[in-house]
């Protein structure tokens, strides 16, 4: 499968919040959508789930115009929220249900993810009775229900402790090698990095970067070399090398510098500088950003 | 619309499943189908007793005791006069009234009469209640026994006068239609639970929806199912759950009444037979259940227009004012039930769900006011329906928004999402 977001817009009161939404999700390849607080992200999803109608533009799967109720989907809103009075697994039959499971189907899917994230003993109990963290499971869980062909998750790393989000990254590697299609936003940049085979970052409602995450990467790394020298400030490092190469760009990156050659100096002939130097170079090597850099260079500011 | 059945029965089972709802029909039921017992224990649907029983005629006229009463008289005369009339026993006699003050304060005596003369006397207490009946009673019998005094000394007995006063005049009566006497005590009591369940039912129906906005779990099902299964299905379930109660509770009162109907005062037999007839019951059903289900969607409308629960009182007063004003015009009908006021308001879909069944219930409603009635009352509900719907889905995009319910319709007729 493949789902086509096609110059997606979307204003509310007059204020345009998606300025023409661009990118490809393939199924069996996970994409992140990343993005700081009101970029748009939520805002998509919800479009995309037809919770509000997009002023215009197109979702199409496959070609064909995209109709959530056509499909196995699992949706994970940001707004997290089910019946806190009822019962977890009759609640999470009731929304299986809702979705087209069959009775069996449901109640099989509800128990199986219940103790997937080994939560046997509260099935019958109220969810108001689960600590935050296990309602958090449950409402992920909710969104696995009846194996579905489609998973759009907003946030749902959130909330979870370390073991448990290893558990879930876990759950949406077998989906996506499965073949599902998978789109999920996350702050946390490790676990986007660790799952994602691609990422789409949107900022104040436009797409800034859409494709493969390591092309990404060795694009925004291409000609650029990563240093740090044990007994000299940054500052002072940049100053040398700019000295003797003066095409180079130099940045801080804390007790490192990154060097961009613009492919104008050889690495060689760097490498040799620093070998007569009487300095202790503890790293060198070509600079590949981590998916945090780029979120920062790309989206500027403090992270979301 | 697949889902409805699925909606109508998880939501059903869950107001069925409710600690207090079933403790709360049980406890109805209970004291419906206790009340058709009390018979058994006591003559409780005789009229009152007098105060004053019938003395054997050419007695004094009228004697009756004061219970707990001490007296003190200002002579002898009054004494002998007295005495056997109120039946008065030699320890109740004081021979003055500061010793008669003294048997109210040591509570001796519940109440002190210094009787004055034939038509005068103090009544003394100590702490006198609300509701103390015992200078009402001496008075009634002084009062009675002056007036014998007075007809005796023109030979006249007092029975003679009242035989001239009770007198009865033979009348025959031929009805038509109906007979409101019998009928309006049990048809405004129908009316009245009418107006309760609504008022209930309404809020329970509002605060639902708006818990669902409230706890976020409305995204949820709003991209799980379609936004008509869900209200349908919920209005539906308020609806059953209703019905369900009321069917436990008219089931405890049929099992009451049926094992002691043979107790029970015939009046009440004629008031059911008079009431609970067909065309009665269809039009109370009619008008009733299909108003009912008008004024579910219209709480409905309203609980999606909140975003917190809190906020529900606020949002549904308009309408509660108007069901109020629905009932304020059923009592209306009751007295005046041909009145222009009570034809327009049993014709009015708000108001005819009360007014139009009392209506059937006392007079004898002309063929074109069910047509008109029924069928507005029909289309309106339809029309909610639609426009909860339309509310429901319009209120997932609104969250902590307050709009109004004007707004709301304003808004769902104008865009398209």
């Amino acid at each position: 499968m493949q789902l086509k977001v096609k110059d997606i817009r979307k204003s509310f009161a007059d204020k345009e919040v998606l300025h023409g939404i661009n990118f490809t999700v393939q199924s069996g390849k996970a994409m992140g959508f990343l993005g700081r607080n009101g970029a748009g992200k939520s805002t998509l999803f919800r479009c995309l789930m037809n919770v509000f109608r997009a002023d215009s533009g197109q979702f199409l799967l496959d070609g064909k115009p995209f109709k959530p109720g056509d499909y196995r989907i699992g949706y994970l809103p940001e707004e997290r929220g089910m019946y806190a009075k009822n019962k977890v697994l009759e609640q999470l039959v009731y929304f299986a249900r809702l979705r087209g499971g069959s009775k069996e189907d449901a109640t099989r899917s509800a128990k199986e993810w219940i103790s997937f994230f080994e939560l046997d003993d509260y099935a019958n109990r109220p969810l108001e009775h689960l600590s935050k963290g296990n309602q958090q499971k449950i409402q992920i869980a909710q969104a696995f229900l009846n194996d579905p062909d489609i998973l759009i998750l907003d946030e749902p790393f959130s909330g979870l402790d370390p073991v448990n989000a290893g558990i879930f990254k876990g759950a949406i590697k077998e989906f996506v090698k499965k073949g599902a299609l998978l789109i999920f936003s996350s702050h946390q940049m490790a676990y986007v990095e660790e799952v994602c085979d691609d990422i789409s970052l949107i900022h104040e409602g436009d797409i800034l970067l859409t494709g493969d995450l390591d092309a990404i990467k060795r694009q925004r790394g291409q000609h650029k070399l990563y240093m740090r020298v044990d007994d000299l400030p940054p500052a002072a490092l940049i100053d040398l090398l700019k000295q003797a190469f003066p095409p180079v760009t130099c940045d801080i990156l804390e007790e490192s510098i990154i060097i961009d050659t613009g492919n104008q100096v050889a690495q060689t002939d760097i490498m040799a500088f620093l070998s007569k130097q009487p300095w202790t170079v503890a790293r060198f090597g070509v600079y590949e950003p981590s998916l945090n850099d780029i979120f920062i260079s790309l989206a500027g500011g403090e992270q979301a | 619309m697949r889902n409805f059945k699925l909606v109508f029965g998880y939501e059903l089972s869950n107001q069925l499943g409710k600690k207090s709802v079933r403790v709360t029909t049980f406890i109805i039921m209970l004291v419906v189908f206790a009340l058709f017992f009390i018979p058994r224990f006591g003559d409780l649907f005789a009229p009152p007793q007098v105060a004053l029983d019938s003395a054997a005629p050419g007695d004094a006229g009228y004697v009756a005791a004061v219970e707990g009463a001490g007296y003190v008289f200002s002579d002898e005369d009054l004494k002998n006069h007295f005495v056997p009339i109120l039946r008065a026993e030699e320890n109740d006699i004081y021979a003055s009234r500061d010793e008669l003050l003294e048997a109210v304060r040591e509570r001796d005596v519940a109440v002190g009469f210094v009787i004055k003369s034939p038509t005068a006397f103090e009544s003394i207490w100590q702490d006198k209640d609300m509701y103390s009946t015992a200078p009402d009673t001496l008075a009634a019998i002084m009062s009675r026994a002056h007036i014998n005094s007075m007809l005796s000394a023109k030979n006249i007995t007092l029975e003679e006068v009242e035989a001239v006063q009770n007198f009865q005049v033979d009348q025959a009566t031929t009805i038509m239609g109906k007979n409101s006497v019998n009928n309006v005590i049990l048809a405004f009591a129908f009316t009245f639970v009418v107006y309760m369940i609504v008022l209930m039912y309404g809020n329970t129906t509002s605060t639902m929806i708006a818990r669902e906005k409230d706890s976020k779990t409305m995204e949820l099902l709003i991209t799980s199912a379609n936004p008509s299964s869900l209200i349908l299905g919920k209005v539906a379930a308020s609806g059953a759950s209703a019905m369900i109660q009321m069917g436990l509770i008219l089931a405890a009162a049929v099992a009451g009444f049926r094992i002691n109907k043979n107790l029970l005062p015939p009046e009440i037999t004629v008031m059911l037979s008079g009431t609970l007839t067909t065309e009665y019951i269809a039009a109370f059903l009619f008008y009733s259940l299909v108003g009912y289900i008008m004024y579910l969607f219209l709480y409905a409308s309203l609980g999606s227009t909140v975003s917190k629960v809190e906020d529900v009182g606020g949002a549904t007063a308009l309408i509660q004012f108007l069901f109020i004003g629905a009932y304020l015009a059923s009592t209306l009908t009751m007295n005046l039930p041909n009145s222009t006021l009570s034809v327009i308001t049993s014709l009015f879909p708000f108001t005819s769900i009360m007014v139009m069944p009392l209506r059937v219930a006392l007079v004898t409603v002309p063929l074109w006011q069910h047509a008109l009635a029924g069928g507005l009352l029909t289309l309106f509900t339809i029309g909610f329906a639609f426009l909860s719907i339309k509310i429901y889905r319009w209120g997932t995009l609104n969250y902590g928004n307050k709009k109004g319910f004007f707004h709301a319709i304003k808004m769902v007729l104008k865009v398209k999402n």
